[in-house]
């Protein structure tokens, strides 16, 4: 059975686009990313998903169940981290976990929100409202995994987490997945998707254009490229290699092609420093449409 | 069909704001009935004050001789143009907040992301209304009672409770109003501008009526010129079919603001 499975999900604001004909499945135990800019339609597809936005066309389920006619079932196996974390400014992290425990009929709450209190190191008895954007992602976080959920959807988890935190976090998903959850990663930090996902689906203006495997992807991931050389000398592009600028001993290209063409051509350059660089996701799929 | 979980919490998140407006309601409660004995005292000066108010103000609202003469019609006088008012704006102006404020806030995200379904928590939030409503209207019914033991002579009991029973299905009514208000304007919009002003223009709309005849149409689009809060002449009929329909239009307006609830987007 698939975790997640839409169909032809279509959200219109109006007569304003959200997005169009989104279909694609998810396998249980499946790490999944979900990429595009910002403003191509990850959270209005989430957002329908979970039955927050009522969708114009399509259908939407999870592990089987329907979520528009029977979104109650369906959220049960929920975990959701949204993208902004907005709580009840009035109450603290410990008794918003309780509350959330409490609807989710959470067995041992108080010893599991204690645990993962701990791990995120998180001030459980200070209110909401005098916690940092940090801290309040850590609580959305514990919301998202207490309740043991068999699919996890996470919309731009690691915003407002420091280094250590994120690597926390991740080690969190690692294991989570290990047990069995299946996880739908949005983010538009494609290395965030590189290291967590098998599999990902890419957004662009309200409509899936690709589902790949990671790897697939990563063979089409252009790289900028920015070296010195230790001596003027001609340079000969390798394959792949577009956007040239600079001449004499810096240069600056944008590689698309296996990383280990790249490396190979690297080595054969005098080279007095190299830099390289993941381009910003607009530049990636522009390149990426291109092919 | 009750979330007994969230019951709980937003009652407990609404208890400051009801604990306030019951202290105001009741303290205007206990001090319109404490002043009372000086009036009584004055006897006949107050009736040849009430003489020499003009006839039209007396009757927008609603005073005449024997409003002064006994502390039920005393007390009807200000339950109708303060007390009354005081209840609607509160019970108003949470119903029109109580669902809205979860978008405005961003935490509507949280609790509809719940496995709970939209029409049970919009119908949660409505047992909450009512609870928070029954409640400031029997403490402040309660304190009434005490009150007008403690400093009246004689209580005419059947104007009291007709007074109140009206006043329930008035207070009912502007508690819909509010809801259907927030269910269709923008949750960013503050709702006690537009809540104030209908049910004081509701009140005011009613008092023109009776005090100029030239304009006493007017009176028909006030929910107060169904249901009377002032005796006339020291009496007080019960109205149980303006009770009725006003039961029913709440319930209307409540069930309109469900439907729109459940087609709604929620905002991210």
């Amino acid at each position: 059975m698939n975790a997640i499975e839409l169909t032809g999900l279509t959200k219109y604001y109006g007569k304003e686009r959200g997005i169009e004909s989104v279909s694609l499945t998810v396998a249980e135990g499946e790490v999944f990313g979900f990429i595009g800019p910002n403003g191509a339609g990850k959270s209005t597809t989430i957002r329908t998903l979970l039955g927050l936005l009522k969708p114009s066309l399509g259908s939407a389920k999870i592990l089987g169940i329907d979520t528009f006619s029977n979104g109650v079932e369906a959220r049960k196996l929920v975990g959701y981290l949204p993208s902004e974390v907005n709580f009840y400014s009035e109450m603290t992290s410990r008794e918003l976990l309780m509350y959330h425990a409490e609807v989710y009929e959470v067995d041992d709450a108080e010893r599991k929100i204690e645990e993962l209190g701990d791990y995120f190191e998180l001030a459980l008895d200070r209110p909401i409202d005098d916690l940092s954007y940090g801290n309040k992602k850590k609580c959305a976080i514990i919301q998202a995994v207490l309740h043991e959920p068999n699919v996890l959807i996470l919309d731009e988890p690691t915003g407002g987490l420091d280094p250590l935190m994120q690597n926390r976090f991740f080690d969190l998903l690692e294991r989570l997945n290990s047990e069995g959850a299946t996880v739908f990663f949005s983010s538009h930090i494609l290395s965030e998707v590189q290291r967590m996902c098998d599999r990902a689906a890419i957004i662009r203006e309200g409509s899936i254009t690709a589902v790949e495997d990671i790897s697939q992807l990563l063979a089409k991931q252009m790289k900028r490229v920015r070296l010195i050389l230790e001596k003027d000398q001609p340079l000969s592009l390798p394959e792949g290699a577009q956007n040239h600028h600079g001449s004499g001993l810096k240069h600056t290209f944008d590689f698309v092609g296996p990383t280990a063409d790249l490396v190979q051509w690297l080595s054969e350059q005098p080279l007095a420093d190299v830099v390289l660089n993941e381009p910003d996701l607009e530049n990636i799929f522009m390149n990426y449409y291109k092919r | 069909m009750i979330h007994g979980v969230i019951f709980k919490k937003e009652l407990k998140r609404n208890r400051k704001n009801w604990l306030i407006w019951t202290s105001i309601v009741l303290g205007f409660t206990l001090m319109v009935l404490s002043i009372y004995p000086s009036f009584s005292q004055m006897g006949d000066q107050m009736a040849q004050l009430m003489s020499s108010l003009p006839e039209e103000y007396a009757r927008a609202f609603g005073m005449d001789a024997a409003t002064w003469q006994s502390i039920t019609g005393f007390y009807g006088t200000y339950y109708g143009i303060y007390i009354t008012l005081l209840m609607g704006i509160f019970t108003a102006s949470t119903a029109a907040t109580i669902i809205g404020k979860e978008e405005r806030d961003g935490t509507a995200e949280f609790l509809l992301t719940r496995p709970v379904s939209r029409s049970t928590i919009v119908w949660t939030k409505v047992a909450v209304l009512i609870t928070l409503f029954v409640m400031i209207y029997a403490v402040q019914a309660v304190v009434a009672v005490l009150g007008m033991n403690l400093f009246g002579d004689t209580v005419d009991w059947d104007t009291m409770l007709n007074m109140h029973i009206h006043g329930f299905f008035l207070v009912l009514l502007f508690t819909a109003v509010g809801m259907l208000l927030s269910s269709f304007l923008s949750v960013k919009l503050n709702f006690m501008g537009p809540i104030v002003g209908i049910i004081f223009g509701s009140f005011f709309l009613d008092a023109i009526s009776k005090a100029t005849e030239a304009v006493d149409w007017l009176g028909y689009f006030s929910p107060y010129h169904y249901l009377n809060l002032a005796a006339d002449q020291g009496v007080l009929e019960l109205n149980p079919w303006g009770c009725v329909a006003f039961t029913v239009a709440a319930a209307l307006m409540i069930f309109i603001s469900h439907m729109r609830y459940m087609k709604k987007d929620i905002a991210g």
